[in-house]
């Protein structure tokens, strides 16, 4: 969104990581969290989100090693789990000494919910996005432990929705609206016949009372540490052992190393919807960060764009569709702004990144920075490209 | 004139079934009569008037058919209103209509008292609930089931036998208006 | 006893919830609908959605907005405000489910559709938006299509709203969106017509702040944008906050218990 300068709001957010004075920042953090330090040590701290990718190493590194806190780390099994993203999973509750606990939703519900948000939204990620987002809070109402410490909050990283100042918390409001796209559990009983309240019961928000019983919190550590997710991984791969990985569709090998299909099926999902996908993402924010020029950006989003997927194939195995099925469906929820079909079976990309005046910059070689991104190992890690729908024979 | 979503949706939400219609036929199936209402008080006798349902309803009260008014609906049950002209309402409880005076109009969260004992509403005494007018009801006090204030008090639920008028905005009004919805249907209907 | 309000606000531009500081920045929230069935759920007692791009670009008011909102089936009032043109509008967007209406630009353009709106629905239902800032001891009335502000007397004021509007909503444009911001000058100024119940708006956050305009007899209601946006039950956490004034209690809807002792 652009303000009456028309400078966009991201961008303008960005701009307070470099311009915030942090000293006194993380000074408010450690004065937020000390309420709710276990006095007698019977019971947790907190409680941290964690999954095998993303900012969880470097969260619990923060919550635990920086701040002293004792969390409960909780995560929810998406199903599309690789290898690589179980031996992370591992491998951060071994080295940080947590307590885990994990939810698992029935196949059956999950698979349900799967096909009919796929067919209606175009999205396959509702029950993950569901899950890793109510799973916390309701285990804070549960537990009674009622500070939950998520990492950086993602409207204000990449819209600028906030600013770091407004000290933005978690709210159900937000996760219905981004995360859910919308549609919290219960809606999806009115749009589908094909759900039932069994299918959807696990992923409700806890009730307003509960809440308030228990005092529910959750804050961001993006709003008190300047966040940065390259350096940040990069630190934990030196001295936590995070491990990486190459992906077809990004030159980031960080982020998303947990999941078979986000950088993949999901990813192209992405893009038939609005028009981009998470290359772009990730470049804004490298070009945010001063790391790498807008030609090299754009070089680097034609570069990975339209790179082809590499796990569909299992995604129909384990959803039990044909994959022409599958491209059926999700040639249903092309944006007819964004694609036009040519012939059958055809389509022509009409996205930002493919306008006629950004042509001249050459679409060949998209060299430089996709070397400064490290990939330590590959998702498939010590095995064959298949989910590991629950992490047995794992330490 | 005025919008039957909040109505609708508030009702069902308390498990009963419910049709909008203007449709004798369909109405005569229904356990209860609901009589919302938002606008001037002559435009809605005259919507009751071209769609033929002033004596139909007044043929419903003397069989003793629940009738619910709210705001300009329990306006519309009185015998008349003196908003723009004096207009002549379906007079299923006697009473006229009359401005409200000093402040003009009464507008936000007011509690009601219930001065006459009537199980329907003795729930909800206390309880506040949404208002948005600038005319109020003034009649017999037999009539008269709870009260509210402004600067002065004035009737806020009135009721002759199966006939039942608010002034506020029960669908409006979160769960204080759902409760007593909920004891007010089921009471009518029950009795 | 009559309860002073608190008005959950949802300011709306192209489409979108957004948050607003002094009329020029904006940061985009969300889906007005989301927003606004949070504030239902949270028991705010009035919910105002304010489009503030209809009038300046001739949209007329939002009605799929309006008709998007009429779904939801609220349980709150609502008042709605944005490219009212005429009192065929304003009817439609009643007729679509707000119980209100304000207007702003119509205040400068033509007060006759006002009075007509008035005439029709009654006063009761129409607020009128007043932006305005404070200088040498007078205040200053802000048309902010122009971005022109004008020194106003009472005399002016007086003959946009009495026997017009039921209440001014008082703006304090230039420090909205500022913790603490809203100039209590505004609201206590002479010039304001001393027979019509104020809301105010613009820079309202601080308990403090908040007794303090409501403690004034003709403070009708508080009106609060952008700081309900940053945390759960920001509504029932301000009330608590004001318990003691004349206001409803702060409540939490129970659906479904996780807990067996709730």
């Amino acid at each position: 969104m652009l303000d009456d300068q028309g400078l966009c709001s991201g961008c303008l957010i960005h701009e307070e990581k470099d311009n915030l004075d942090w000293a006194p920042r993380w000074e408010k953090l450690t004065q937020l969290v000390a309420p709710y330090r276990s006095t007698d040590g019977r019971n947790y701290d907190c409680i941290v989100p964690v999954t095998g990718a993303q900012d969880s190493y470097y969260i619990i590194y923060m919550v635990k090693e920086r701040l002293g806190l004792n969390p409960l780390l909780v995560t929810y099994n998406k199903y599309f789990n690789t290898p690589l993203g179980i031996r992370n999973l591992s491998n951060l509750r071994i080295r940080f000494n947590c307590d885990i606990l994990c939810q698992n939703v029935n196949p059956v519900s999950v698979k349900n919910i799967t096909r009919s948000t796929l067919l209606q939204f175009g999205s396959m990620y509702w029950p993950i996005l569901a899950g890793q987002t109510v799973f916390p809070v309701q285990t804070a109402v549960r537990y009674k432990v009622p500070l939950i410490i998520w990492g950086a909050h993602q409207g204000l990283e990449q819209v600028g929705m906030f600013s770091h100042e407004h000290e933005v918390e978690m709210t159900r409001r937000y996760r219905k609206d981004h995360d859910l796209m919308g549609h919290e559990a219960d809606d999806l009983l009115s749009i589908f016949d094909t759900l039932k309240e069994e299918d959807v019961w696990q992923y409700r928000y806890p009730d307003d009372r509960d809440l308030n019983a228990v005092g529910v919190k959750g804050i961001y550590l993006g709003n008190y540490v300047r966040w940065d997710p390259k350096a940040q991984h990069e630190q934990m791969m030196r001295e936590y052992g995070y491990k990486t990985s190459v992906f077809n569709r990004t030159f980031d090998c960080y982020d998303f190393v947990d999941c078979f299909n986000y950088m993949d099926l999901h990813d192209q999902l992405k893009l038939y919807k609005h028009g981009y996908s998470k290359v772009t993402d990730h470049v804004s924010r490298e070009i945010r960060f001063g790391r790498i020029s807008r030609e090299k950006g754009l070089r680097l989003i034609r570069k990975h764009e339209q790179a082809p997927l590499k796990y569909h194939g299992q995604f129909c195995a384990w959803l039990g569709i044909a994959p022409k099925s599958l491209q059926f469906m999700l040639d249903q929820h092309r944006n007819p702004k964004f694609w036009i079909q040519t012939e059958v079976g055809k389509w022509e990309f009409n996205g930002w990144s493919a306008r006629h005046e950004l042509r001249e910059i050459s679409d060949h070689q998209a060299p430089g920075l996709s070397g400064s991104f490290e990939a330590t190992d590959t998702l498939e890690y010590d095995r064959s490209a298949e989910y590991i729908t629950i992490g047995k024979g794992w330490p | 004139m005025g919008n039957h979503a909040s109505v609708v949706h508030s009702l069902r939400e308390l498990n009963y079934r419910v049709r909008v219609s203007n449709d004798q036929a369909v109405l005569n199936e229904a356990d209860v009569l609901v009589l919302p209402g938002v606008g001037a008080f002559p435009s809605g006798m005259k919507a009751l008037h071209s769609l033929s349902l002033v004596s139909y309803l007044q043929e419903q009260a003397r069989l003793q058919r629940p009738i619910i008014g709210f705001c300009l609906g329990m306006q519309l049950l009185a015998d008349a209103s003196y908003e723009h002209q004096y207009t002549t309402g379906l007079g299923l409880i006697p009473g006229e209509v009359v401005p409200l005076i000093n402040p003009q109009w009464h507008i936000g969260w007011n509690s009601i008292e219930c001065v006459l004992q009537d199980p329907l509403f003795q729930a909800s005494d206390g309880q506040v609930f949404y208002f948005n007018h600038s005319f109020a009801y003034r009649g017999p006090s037999e009539y008269q089931i709870g009260l509210s204030r402004h600067h002065k008090a004035f009737p806020s639920v009135v009721r002759r036998g199966s006939v039942v008028g608010l002034q506020f905005h029960p669908e409006k009004s979160q769960r204080p208006g759902k409760e007593l919805l909920k004891s007010l249907i089921s009471g009518l209907c029950h009795a | 006893m009559l309860k002073k309000r608190l008005i959950g606000t949802v300011i709306v531009k192209n489409g979108w919830a957004v948050q607003s500081f002094g009329y020029r920045r904006y940061l985009p929230l969300g889906k007005p609908e989301c927003l606004v069935q949070n504030l239902d759920r949270w028991g705010a007692d009035e919910i105002f959605v304010l489009s503030i791009d209809r009038s300046s670009g001739r949209l007329g008011p939002d009605f799929k907005l309006l008709g998007r909102l009429g779904q939801l089936g609220l349980g709150t009032p609502l008042i709605y405000g944005g490219g009212i043109r005429s009192v065929e509008d304003g009817l439609q967007v009643i007729r679509l489910g707000a119980d209100r209406l304000c207007v702003d630009a119509l205040l400068h353009d033509d007060v006759e559709i006002v009075r007509g709106l008035s005439r029709q629905l009654g006063a009761q239902a129409v607020i009128a938006s007043l932006p305005l800032s404070y200088r040498d001891q007078r205040i200053e009335w802000l048309d902010y299509r122009t971005k022109v502000s004008t020194q106003v007397s009472a005399k002016d004021l007086d003959a946009v709203t009495l026997g017009i509007v039921s209440e001014l909503l008082v703006i304090d444009w230039q420090h909205e969106g500022q913790p603490g911001g809203f100039d209590r000058r505004l609201s206590a100024h002479a010039s304001l017509p001393a027979e019509i119940p104020l809301i105010a708006f613009g820079g309202l956050s601080e308990p403090g702040q908040l007794i303090e305009l409501l403690s004034q007899p003709r403070m009708a209601a508080v009106a609060v944008g952008n700081f309900l946006s940053y945390r759960e039950h920001a509504i029932q956490k301000i009330k608590t906050q004001l318990i003691g004034m004349p206001m409803r209690l702060p409540s939490y809807e129970s659906m479904y218990s996780l807990t067996t002792d709730v």
